[in-house]
């Protein structure tokens, strides 16, 4: 059967490049799932757990946002950042989301910092969320 | 004729330096490693970036590409950016950069306006010790030089060419060929020029495309996928001139060192002529002495 070759870069590292089966990934529009013979596809990709699916085992990433890029069997995930979720230092997730949480409360909702922070707060809260995927 | 003693002392501090210039050559190389790496490390991401943008207008029709970054517009307000370093000793690493930046100024002197800003110390302080307007010093950026730095920067450029203060936006910075050779290079960052070009063919043949789905729409997609891209080629850019930094460093105190052996040799044969001098006059005087108590 044919495969995906999946492939994870951000601005300073690539993270991956392997074959898999399926891959679920957090789409501009909700999740969804990507098989080998998939429709050309270009997608904005929010911050969250991005899912491969090889064999029967499942591996999670973390993803902050970025694009996907579906054809031709291949998966080209340009993600802001990416980690996997093994990897993810919760504690610091919830920190930084408290800290910009305090810093919000002292802006407008016009001010440009304040969809600054409010992307760092739905970020963290989506790597918190990735997090708890590994455990499950 | 110098003393012995002054040449022993004048061989001693051409020791120190040299043993300097050699440290310095070496730390050097290990940051060039360093920047290399981080260039390879950024280079899928720039491909694949690239990749997608082929195939977008290959798919969708470059027509389709609409953009206010895509957008040249008449050129009156520029801002020139000039990447240099925190420090000196590199050669002719700042000094290109400022001449290159030099000659822009002098060649576009039919423009309204040419706004400077910089990054890195030696050129700020090479503009505003003459008196130049410099916009804003994006200083400390090599201290923390990761995607998130280099985007903020790129994002306030952009901020900038679209309320309408410039018109277009150049860098000035030096591009990495090797470890011993970098070329000055002026890249028009705004409006982008590299979208849909024909330098990277879309990954599948030439067989008629469908266009691809999109999610939400093709033109969010666009208005994510234009600015990112301007970002990468500020970051790449920066990486470019960081490596070129500890490349020509490393060269100029390679060669600093091989002078210094040089002048070393000549110092030390110097040295010795004078000291064989002295034991042949002590002796002749020696000899002449007892030949008169004779």
């Amino acid at each position: 059967m044919a495969k995906l070759t999946v492939e994870i870069v951000t601005p300073e590292k690539r993270i991956l490049s392997v074959q898999a089966d399926e891959a679920i990934v957090p789409g501009g529009r909700g999740l969804f799932g990507v098989r080998p013979g998939h429709t050309p596809f270009l997608s904005l990709m929010e911050p969250g757990a991005l899912t491969l699916i090889e064999g029967g085992r499942r591996e999670s990433y973390f993803v902050a946002g970025g694009f996907v890029e579906v054809g031709n069997d291949k998966v080209l995930v340009l993600a802001d950042a990416a980690e996997p979720v093994t990897g993810i230092d919760v504690e610091g997730a919830r920190r930084r989301m408290a800290e910009a949480q305090e810093r919000m409360k002292g802006l407008s909702a016009e001010d440009a910092r304040f969809e600054l922070e409010q992307a760092t707060v739905r970020r963290e809260a989506a790597r918190i969320g990735a997090a708890s995927t590994a455990r499950a | 004729m110098a003393s012995l003693r002054d040449i022993r002392k004048r061989i001693r501090s051409v020791k120190n330096t040299r043993q300097i210039t050699k440290a310095m050559k070496m730390v050097s190389a290990a940051k060039l490693r360093k920047a290399q790496d981080g260039i390879l490390a950024a280079r899928p991401y720039a491909t694949m970036l690239d990749q997608i943008i082929a195939d977008l207008s290959a798919r969708a029709g470059a027509d389709s590409l609409s953009h206010p970054l895509l957008a040249a517009r008449p050129v009156k307000r520029v801002e020139l950016v000039l990447l240099t370093s925190d420090r000196g000793l590199a050669g002719g690493f700042n000094s290109n950069v400022i001449r290159r930046a030099n000659r822009f100024l002098y060649e576009n002197t039919h423009l309204e306006s040419i706004r400077l800003s910089t990054v890195g110390r030696k050129g700020n302080d090479f503009f505003r010790n003459r008196g130049q307007q410099i916009r804003k010093d994006f200083g400390g950026l090599y201290q923390r030089l990761n995607y998130r730095a280099a985007a903020d920067v790129a994002e306030e450029l952009v901020a900038s060419y679209l309320n309408g203060e410039v018109d277009a936006v150049h860098v000035v910075y030096n591009e990495f060929v090797s470890a011993i050779s970098q070329t000055v290079k002026v890249a028009q960052l705004l409006p982008l020029q590299t979208l849909g070009s024909a330098d990277q063919a879309p990954s599948e043949g030439s067989t008629t495309l469908v266009d691809f789905k999109y999610e939400p729409d093709r033109q969010a997609v666009l208005d994510r996928l234009v600015p990112q891209a301007v970002n990468i080629k500020l970051y790449r850019a920066l990486l470019e001139s960081v490596a070129s930094e500890h490349g020509a460093r490393m060269s100029a105190m390679e060669n600093a060192t091989s002078n210094a052996t040089d002048m070393i040799g000549s110092l030390t044969l110097t040295y010795n002529r004078t000291r064989q001098a002295v034991i042949t006059k002590e002796l002749m005087e020696i000899v002449s002495g007892a030949e008169a108590l004779k």
